[in-house]
């Protein structure tokens, strides 16, 4: 029973701040699956990829009636990030990612700061 | 250069990074459209969950053929994150740009923060 609830808290939470912010919710799912459920970090990373597409479709449909979504970013970026997804999937174990990860997780912490900081002159 | 070539270059890198970073195209995806596209934070916002969905469409595909996925616990965490997602969307419009934003960055610097530590 405390585990459906947990279940069931984690895909509220995870839902939630996915509609609210545009995002998949896998950065948070993730670590919630690994650390609330002791599920593997691989495991984890599908059932992420599964819950994302019905939660998006939820999301996407509320946007769609409220005119939101660029229709000619989301076709051809959409189209191009498929095909990334697909090169970077057959190449992932060869390329070493923990250093590449490290780099990046300082780009995104810098552009998060700027954004922060470009919020205070408005 | 067209804006149909930029935006699928765009796309391109960003797909080929989420794959090799393991994290979700849209903590790319929105800073990209809001400034270098100059899309409004909430449809940028809308525009990246529409990405979303084919991009784990594949992925989901990739993953399923190395079976990796728990289907059960999928449908059950399915149940809230539906619920979720309804009330969160709901509430996103009601949300000014600049608080989205606020949001958005806290969540940028946190999954940086998890990046560099991991």
């Amino acid at each position: 029973m405390i585990t459906v609830l947990i279940i069931f808290s984690i895909g509220l939470s995870v839902g939630l701040l996915s509609g609210l912010l545009g995002i998949g919710g896998g950065v948070v799912l993730v670590p919630m699956l690994v650390l609330l459920l002791g599920v593997a970090q691989h495991t984890a990373q599908g059932i992420s990829m599964l819950v994302i597409i019905p939660t998006s479709i939820v999301s996407v449909w509320i946007f769609y009636k409220e005119k939101l979504i660029n229709y000619q970013a989301a076709t051809y970026m959409a189209v191009g990030a498929v095909l990334g997804a697909l090169i970077s999937a057959n190449f992932v174990q060869v390329v070493p990612a923990s250093d590449l990860k490290h780099i990046f997780g300082i780009f995104v912490i810098f552009s998060g700061v700027r954004m922060l900081l470009g919020t205070r002159n408005k | 250069m067209s804006q149909q070539v930029k935006y699928l270059g765009s796309g391109f890198i960003v797909g080929i990074l989420s794959g090799l970073l393991g994290v979700g195209g849209g903590i790319f995806l929105v800073p990209i459209m809001v400034t270098y596209f100059n899309i409004a934070q909430h449809s940028a916002q809308a525009t990246s969950m529409a990405i979303v969905i084919p991009t784990a469409l594949v992925s989901s595909m990739i993953y399923g053929f190395h079976g990796n996925i728990d289907v059960n616990l999928a449908i059950n965490l399915t149940v809230g994150s539906i619920l979720g997602a309804s009330i969160g969307a709901r509430l996103m419009k009601m949300i000014p740009a600049v608080r989205l934003k606020q949001l958005f960055a806290l969540l940028l610097i946190v999954v940086g923060v998890r990046m560099v530590l991991t």
